[in-house]
Formats: C-alpha cells, sequence, structure tokens
C-alpha cells in the first residue's frame, strides 16, 4: 500500500563507498559514541536518541538510547530522508505532517511523534548517517538546542577521522617493526657471512707481515692490516646492535676481578694516547676487587668511551675514574667516570650523539674515523645493565661520561682461578679438526708459527679415528663440520673414548649461548673467528695450564689407607693398583647404566664405587655418586646427573693419572 | 677370634682383612651375601661384619636370617652408607648389635668389635 518511492540520494554509490571506508558498521559499541548519543537525549530532553549509519538496505545503529535494536530496514526509517538533506530535519509533531502521519513508526512501532535529525556529513560531502532525537510527545527545539545538535553531530565525524587514522596508524606501526625485525636478521646473518672471508683475509695478512718484507711492502701490509681490522671493528658493532635489537645480547653473570679489568683496558688503550695528554686511571680505595657481572661487556663499554675520549683530546688530560657510591647488603654500586679535557661537544648535540650513525660533526667521519655506532652501543649496553649514561660537555672545554653500575657482590670465598703455571708451553701437538680449506691453511701456518706440530682432520669423524691412532696435547675444534660436528665430535671423545685432552672451539658463529653450549659440552675454552693469533695462543696456554693445575690441585690423601694398611707400603702399593686397575672400568659401566637410564645398575655400582673413593679420602667425588645413587633410588636421573657424571669421570681420570705416576 | 666380612667392595674388604688380621683376627672374606651366608651356616664365627647392601643377599637378610632362622645370638656389625637414620635404625630392629657408616674408621670398628666380644665373654 505504501507506494511512496524510496529516496535515495543522487550520489548514493559514492556516498556507500565513502561510508565503506570508515570500517565502522557493526563494530562493537565504543564510549564516544555513546556519550554524544547521552549528550543529544540531555539537550534535546528526549527519552530516544541515537547515532546511526545508513547502507544500501538498513539503517544501523552505532549507539543508542531507547531503540532497542542494533539494525532497522533502510525504508521503514525516518533518517532515509535526512541523509537526503544537508542541514537538520525537524518534524515537531508528526501527526501533522504529511510525509509521515501514516507513517507505520507513527502510528504504531516506535510511536514517533517528535523526530529531530542531522545527516553526519564526511570532510568530502557525504552524508553517510544521521544522529538523531526522537519523542512520543510533540516538541519544539530552540536554537541552542539546534545548534548543539549540529555540532555534536560534527564530533561524531571527527571521532570517525581519527578512530580509522587510528587503525591505519596501527596497521603502519605493525609494518614497520616486521622492517625492522627483517632489518636485524638480515644484519646478523650478512656479518656472519662477512666475517668468515674476513678471517682469511687478517689471518693471512698476518702471516704475511711475518715474512720478510721491504719498506713499501711492509706500509702496503701494514695499511692493510688497519683496514682489515677497522672492518672486523665495523662488523662486530652492527653484530652488537643487531643483537641487542633482537634481545639475543645478554648481562653476563660471573666473578671477575674488576681492579684487573680496569688494568687491562688502560693498558690497552695506553699506547693509543697522544703526547700531549695525560691518560690517568684512578681507583677508590674501598672500590671491591673481585665483583659478580659481565667483565666482557664492560670492558667494551670502557674501551669505546675511553677511546672516544682520547680520540678527541689533543692536550690535557683523560681521566677514568671509579668509585664505590653506595652498597647493601648484596650490592656495591659503583660509578664509573670517562672525563676529558678534549674537543667537547655543543649543548644541542648532546641529545643525539647516542644515536645510530650521528656523529657531533659531520666532519667527524672524515677527520677521526669511527662508525657512528659505537656510543648508541654503548648506551644500550649501559642500559642492559639497568643503568643510564650520562654526559655533561662544553664545546672546547672536554666531556664528562658517567654511569653507575649495581654489581652484585662476590662471596668472599670465591678465590680467583689464577693459572698457576704461566709459561708451562712447551712443544705441543695439536689436532686441527676443520673442513675449511682455507681456514685449514691459515690455522696450520699459525699454530706452525708457534712452533707446535699439527694434524689436520677434515671432520669430526677423521679426528676421532686420527686421536686413536696418535697421542696429542691438545684439539683445536671447528663447530660446523660435516660428517660429525664439533659439538658431536667432542661429546665422543669425553663420553665414549673417555679422554679429558683439552678441547678449544673455534667459531665464527659468535652467537649468544654458543660459548655456554661449548662448555657444557665438554670443552675448555673458546676461540671466536677471525682468530687473532695472541687470542689464540693464550686460549691455548690457558687450557694446558689448567690442566697442570687441575693435575696438581688434587693432593690425595692417603692417611686413611695409611691407617689400614698399618703403614705397610707393600698392601698400600696393592690397593692403589687394585683402584687404579677395578675403578677406570666401573666409571664407564657406571657412565653407562646412567645414560640407559638403568637406576638398578646405577644404584649398585655407585655405592661400590664410593667405598673405593672413600679408602683415597675423596670426599668431594663420594659426595657427588652418593648424589646420583640417591637420585637412582629416586629413579629421578636427568640430564644434570649425566653432568655431573661427566665431570666426575674427569675427576676421577685425574686421580687415577696421579696415583699411576706415584 | 674368628670374624667373617662379608663386603662387595674388594679394596675395602681387603684393606680391612688386613687391617683385622694385623690386629690378630682371622678373617673369611666374602664378596657376595649368599657365599658368605652359606660359610656362616657351616662354620663357627665369634663376630659377623657385613655390608648393608650386598649383591646376592643383603647384609639385612644375612642378620634376619641369623637371628630368625638360626636363632643366633652371635653379634653383628652391619656397615651402613645411607645416612638415613631409618635404614640404621631398621638394622638395629631385626637385631644388629651396631651399626658403622662408611667410611668406617678402622680405630672406631676396632672397639666396637672388642666391646661386643666382651661382653660376650
Amino acid at each position: 500500500m505504501n507506494t511512496k518511492e524510496k529516496p535515495v540520494p543522487h550520489n548514493e554509490l559514492e556516498r556507500l563507498a565513502a561510508l565503506k571506508r570508515y570500517n565502522i558498521l557493526d563494530t562493537l559499541p565504543e564510549h564516544a559514541f555513546d556519550d554524544a548519543t547521552k549528550l543529544v537525549s540531555y539537550i534535546c530532553g528526549v527519552p530516544i536518541a541515537h547515532i546511526s549509519f545508513i547502507d544500501e538496505t538498513r539503517q544501523w545503529f552505532k549507539s543508542e538510547i531507547g531503540v532497542g535494536v542494533s539494525e532497522v530496514p533502510r525504508e521503514i526509517s525516518f533518517c532515509q530522508y535526512t541523509i537526503m538533506d544537508s542541514k537538520m530535519v525537524e518534524i515537531p509533531d508528526t501527526f501533522l505532517n504529511e510525509q509521515f502521519k501514516d507513517d507505520p513508526n507513527v502510528t504504531g512501532g516506535f510511536k514517533v511523534r517528535f523526530y529531530a535529525g542531522v545527516p553526519l556529513t564526511t570532510p568530502d560531502g557525504y552524508n553517510i548517517g544521521s544522529l538523531c532525537a526522537v519523542d512520543h510527545v510533540t516538541k519544539e527545539l530552540n536554537e541552542n538546542q539546534r545548534n548543539a545538535l549540529s555540532i555534536v553531530a560534527k564530533h561524531v565525524i571527527n571521532q570517525l577521522e581519527l578512530r580509522t587514522k587510528n587503525i591505519e596508524l596501527d596497521v603502519q606501526k605493525k609494518i614497520a617493526e616486521r622492517a625492522v625485525l627483517a632489518k636485524d636478521s638480515f644484519l646478523a646473518n650478512m656479518s656472519h657471512e662477512i666475517r668468515t672471508p674476513l678471517n682469511a683475509i687478517i689471518g693471512f695478512t698476518d702471516l704475511l707481515a711475518q715474512t720478510k718484507l721491504d719498506a713499501v711492502q711492509r706500509d702496503y701490509i701494514d695499511s692493510v692490516q688497519i683496514a682489515g681490522e677497522n672492518l672486523l671493528l665495523i662488523i662486530n658493532d652492527i653484530l652488537d646492535l643487531s643483537k641487542i635489537e633482537s634481545g639475543n645480547l645478554t648481562i653476563e653473570e660471573h666473578s671477575f676481578n674488576l681492579k684487573k679489568t680496569l688494568k687491562h683496558v688502560y693498558n690497552l688503550l695506553k699506547v693509543k694516547v697522544p703526547a700531549d695528554v695525560e691518560f690517568n686511571l684512578f681507583l677508590d680505595a674501598d672500590m671491591p676487587e673481585i665483583v659478580i657481572g659481565d667483565s666482557g661487556r664492560l670492558n667494551q663499554i670502557l674501551v669505546n668511551l675511553i677511546g672516544n675520549a682520547l680520540k678527541f683530546t689533543e692536550e690535557g688530560e683523560v681521566t677514568v675514574s671509579v668509585k664505590k657510591v653506595d652498597e647493601t647488603a648484596d650490592y656495591n654500586s659503583l660509578r664509573f667516570s670517562i672525563k676529558d679535557t678534549g674537543t667537547g661537544i655543543a649543548e644541542e648535540k648532546l641529545t643525539t650523539i647516542f644515536e645510530r650513525f650521528t656523529q657531533a660533526e659531520e666532519s667527524t667521519t672524515r677527520k677521526f674515523g669511527g662508525t657512528g655506532l659505537g656510543l648508541n652501543i654503548v648506551k644500550q649496553l649501559v642500559e642492559l645493565h639497568n643503568a643510564k649514561i650520562n654526559v655533561k660537555s662544553k664545546l672546547g672545554r672536554g666531556s664528562e661520561f658517567s654511569f653507575v653500575i649495581n654489581y652484585k657482590k662476590a662471596d668472599d670465598t670465591v678465590i680467583e682461578t689464577e693459572k698457576l703455571a704461566e709459561e708451562h708451553v712447551s712443544r705441543l701437538k695439536i689436532l686441527l679438526c676443520e673442513d675449511n680449506v682455507l681456514n685449514q691453511k691459515l690455522a696450520k701456518s699459525v699454530i706452525e708459527n708457534f712452533g707446535f706440530e699439527v694434524d689436520i682432520a677434515e671432520n669430526g669423524q677423521v679426528g676421532i679415528d686420527l686421536l686413536l691412532k696418535n697421542e696429542y696435547d691438545l684439539i683445536l675444534m671447528d663447530l660446523q663440520m660435516p660428517v660429525k660436528d664439533g659439538y658431536q665430535t667432542t661429546q665422543y671423545i669425553r663420553n665414549e673414548m673417555n679422554l679429558n685432552i683439552p678441547i678449544i672451539a673455534m667459531t665464527a658463529h659468535s652467537l649468544v649461548g654458543e660459548q655456554n653450549r661449548c662448555y657444557d659440552t665438554g670443552m675448555n675454552g673458546y676461540v671466536p673467528k677471525p682468530f687473532k693469533q695472541q687470542v689464540l695462543l693464550e686460549a691455548i696456554k690457558s687450557v694446558m695450564s689448567k690442566d697442570v693445575v687441575n693435575v696438581t690441585k688434587r693432593k690425595i690423601d692417603f692417611s686413611y689407607l695409611n691407617e689400614m694398611a698399618l703403614g705397610n707400603p707393600n698392601f698400600i702399593q696393592e690397593m692403589i693398583n687394585l683402584f687404579i686397575e677395578k675403578i677406570p672400568n666401573q666409571v664407564i659401566q657406571l657412565r653407562q647404566a646412567v645414560n640407559k637410564n638403568d637406576n638398578d645398575t646405577v644404584k649398585k655400582l655407585a655405592h661400590n664405587m664410593k667405598s673405593s673413593l672413600d679408602i683415597f679420602m675423596l670426599k668431594d667425588l663420594t659426595n657427588s655418586l652418593s648424589i646420583i645413587e640417591e637420585e637412582a633410588e629416586l629413579e629421578k636421573l636427568s640430564i644434570e646427573t649425566k653432568e655431573k657424571m661427566d665431570s666426575l669421570s674427569i675427576e676421577i681420570a685425574e686421580v687415577v693419572k696421579t696415583l699411576k705416576e706415584l | 677370634m674368628r670374624i667373617i666380612l662379608s663386603e662387595d667392595n674388594d679394596i675395602l674388604r681387603k684393606s680391612l682383612s688386613f687391617f683385622l688380621e694385623s690386629k690378630g683376627f682371622t678373617v673369611d672374606q666374602f664378596s657376595d651375601g649368599k657365599d658368605a651366608l652359606d660359610a656362616i651356616e657351616a662354620n663357627t664365627y665369634d663376630l659377623i661384619l657385613t655390608d648393608i647392601n650386598m649383591p646376592g643377599i643383603s647384609g639385612m637378610e644375612i642378620t634376619q636370617y641369623v637371628r630368625q632362622s638360626m636363632g643366633s645370638e652371635i653379634p653383628i656389625i652391619i656397615f651402613t652408607s645411607s645416612g638415613i637414620e631409618q635404614t640404621e635404625l631398621d638394622s638395629f630392629d631385626i637385631g644388629a648389635n651396631e651399626f658403622i657408616a662408611k667410611p668406617i674408621s678402622p680405630a672406631v670398628l676396632l672397639v666396637r668389635i672388642n666391646k661386643l666380644l666382651k661382653i660376650r665373654v
């Protein structure tokens, strides 16, 4: 019966497209819109108010009071007329309105007697919906109320615009974050790939420098060496940054000698001090000597900051001072300060010097070199220590960089493991497991330069075969090799062959946790590639002297056996022989039982072996066995048990070795 | 005085035997609980020393058998290494006269042996 033609705006298609852009239809209620609706109801004093949008077929309510439905068909809505207009539509009494007096929502339905609707007009001029006030009684709005409705309608549109922009921003943010992640992993991969060939370049240049050269060649080689090392520095910086960004760089906790670390840094940089500069290191008298923290990272921070200070100071002094500023039961707060009388930094540059690839002066790179990454890394490293880097500076007067790190107090009983035998490296026979031919050649030359003998295995399996045939003092182990990699080979040597020959890992990975994994597998040292000759030599010396220390460390106490034997030397020797004969086999059996989780055998063997170890008063080893026995009793043999077993077999092997040498 | 020593660890067993023999005892040593028990049934001993954990028959089982099945009151010293109070109490419950925790002090062992043998005398 209602044959009234449906009103459709002349720009309906564009209007619908505009509505769609806002992505508002069928969204959840939002406070901003609900508040606007309430405001309309208060302003006009009406029981029904709503904010709605009209698409092809329906009027959808974003927010409503007194309507009670979420949408109505477009053809029964009042608002289909409102969006035809550019200004407010107000019908004080629908009964008197020709167009509406027979409308089903007037005669029945919502019983609309009063209607006021403002079109919601987008900035580009499309009426996408309406803001309405409705009552069941007649009503006339005053001018203020009408103005207020128009203002609220404008706010609703602004809210819509804002909402859309926020969604767009969110999308952009996610894209940006993904891009950063991709960039970081790209950087990490790239710098790894670059380090491998650089290893060869630096290594062979080192070797070349040791040959007989004329002055010009010497000069060229020096330049190549400097350039190579600078390139390595840059790559390390980039690798560090990408590690920090991806959260892969953690601050380690180990006890270290702070005084020694500082002196080491001081000595390292002393050579770079210009002639007219005084370089000082001031240590507070009550600064703790040993603390728990990350010495490597502290080293890096200090070398960077002091290196900068020296670079930018032509005369005057560079002073490094460390002071205890606070102390709690568990922590020492230490303030590190690096002060110089150098060029200084302009005040407006102070905030940006910690950003990447920014240097205080554009000309700095040309004049002083550097990557522009150093301070950014320093800042992030300091922040990883839960500290903050401060800088004070005046142009032409100098700068001071400072930070306060809380170091955990070291247990007093922690005795530093010092190399007892400093120069205990004689002519060593070394086994090198390395698959890369270039690296083989390089390492071989370097090791032979040290005066050591070297055999080369191109993979772990070949290494094991050589180890079965010949006797070696030390193994240098590449981690990535075909057939058997460095980890598998080490496991085999430690667990199957029961050898405690020192193993040094050599790797270009330098990834977080890798060093730990090497030690966990049973390796004794770690040299990152590209390796410096000196670093490799130090690592060799260190593991070799540790070996010496280990052997001499355990003094076997014969007093118990002596008491049993009533001093009879023949009987004592007989018991020692029995021990040497029996215990290594038992260790192997126990290790197998532990690996097989054979609780029964573990219990029996551990119990039996304890009595043997007791005879030589090896209390710590007996305790380890008791723990293993107990774990077997509780059927709780774990990875840790296996690890304990590993170190136990090394210790027992040492004891047997000592006993044999008597 | 004739002592039977049942201990599966060779070094400890030989050491203890050497020590006790040096002190004038006659020591029959066994590394297996079953063999030890057979010897106890076949011979007359003045004292039994046994480890609590033994292959074949445990020290607890030997003690139980001696007290219940054989009805013998021969002094028994059990070597324990558990460090757990309960096992030590258990060893008294089944009729051991003493327990000595490993590592066994030879001097202490000697005092306990003498004490037990004097009681018997």
